[in-house]
């Protein structure tokens, strides 16, 4: 392989590194020479990500990262134990499907909680002079192809990760100067994850059967976003910021 | 748990049907299926709404056997109701 193509001795920071994009993340980063740093809630799949990780320096970090002024203390102990950050994959994040007449204020500062605030509030921290690794670094929030096109029911979802991709461009402006770049990455459905399973749960067998035909190359596969965002964290992508990647399996090309 | 009135549980539902009709005859015999205002969308209304007042969470899937409102009930539990 193109030795372009490495994540060679770059620390990453990873949330919701405990189940699907986010733990095929830690994988991948760590076969291609990076060190990572893994945060979700749930301590026990933490646990079990962290098992399948190979040689290198790693650390997890339970930390519920909606508790806004905790993230300091996980970037500083981070930086301390393995040293400054060269990446971040923002991959924390929950859906839900549920029709505008039943929705609440409180679920929609819910969801932007998680889906939004707390990753734009992790890479304020990250990219401070005494984080960053001075020689640039990376970051890639994990929207969705359902923050640019949509569907009935999923308002907070949807207008969560369309937050993500906006958010993102702004960001890349404000940091280019500290050479980090910044960019989405807007998967379609992952089969077998988490979120996938919770929202198919709620679809009838015919529906289900439907939107998996509106991917023209099937659903896909953690592997296939965790290799996207290698290569965006990689010097292969230098001159990429401020980029919205879709990788949905053709399912935004209709 | 001290238990729902028939008629409230029928208010609740009427709102996540978005039923706005208040004369439109609804009783526990009515097939909730056979109303015009029955989709997917509302389903998942209705699986919001046991959720809120019951704290279920009933699949989608369990609606396929959903016929009147009675039978509704019988899947949230009778012991829920009086």
């Amino acid at each position: 392989m193109n030795p372009i193509f490495n994540l060679n001795n770059k620390n990453i920071i990873i949330t919701g590194a405990s189940s699907g994009i986010g733990r095929q993340c830690a994988i991948t980063f760590n076969q291609l020479g990076a060190n990572v740093i893994l945060i979700a809630r749930n301590k026990g799949r933490l646990k079990d990500t962290f098992d399948k990780l190979e040689k290198g320096n790693h650390l997890i970090i339970s930390q519920d990262i909606t508790k806004y002024d905790k993230l300091e203390e996980v970037v500083n102990t981070a930086v301390d134990k393995l040293g400054r950050i060269s990446g971040f994959v923002d991959s924390a994040g929950i859906e839900m499907t549920l029709p505008l007449r039943s929705m609440q204020s409180s679920y929609y500062e819910e969801i932007f909680s998680v889906n939004v605030i707390a990753g734009f509030e992790l890479a304020k921290i990250i990219s401070k002079k005494k984080y960053i690794n001075k020689e640039g670094a990376s970051f890639i929030f994990i929207s969705s192809v359902f923050g640019i096109i949509s569907q009935p029911a999923i308002v907070a979802y949807s207008s969560s990760k369309g937050a993500l991709i906006s958010g993102a461009k702004s960001i890349s402006l404000e940091l280019a100067s500290k050479k980090i770049r910044v960019n989405c990455i807007s998967p379609g459905q992952i089969e077998s994850t988490r979120m996938t399973e919770s929202i198919f749960d709620k679809l009838s067998k015919e529906e289900k059967k439907k939107r998996i035909e509106m991917y023209p190359l099937g659903l896909g596969k953690p592997e296939d976003i965790a290799n996207a965002c290698a290569f965006l964290l990689s010097d292969a992508s230098r001159w990429i910021t401020g980029i919205n990647l879709v990788v949905d399996g053709g399912y935004s090309a209709r | 748990m001290k238990g729902m009135k028939t008629e409230d549980f029928v208010n609740e539902l009427k709102d996540a049907l978005e039923i706005e009709d208040e004369d439109q005859e609804i009783t526990l015999e009515t097939n909730l299926k056979e109303l015009e205002e029955y989709d997917s969308l509302s389903v998942l209304s209705i699986i919001a709404m046991i959720d809120k007042n019951f704290s279920q969470q009933i699949p989608s899937i369990d609606f396929v056997k959903i016929t009147t409102i009675k039978s509704l009930m019988d899947l949230i539990g009778k012991e829920y109701f009086k």
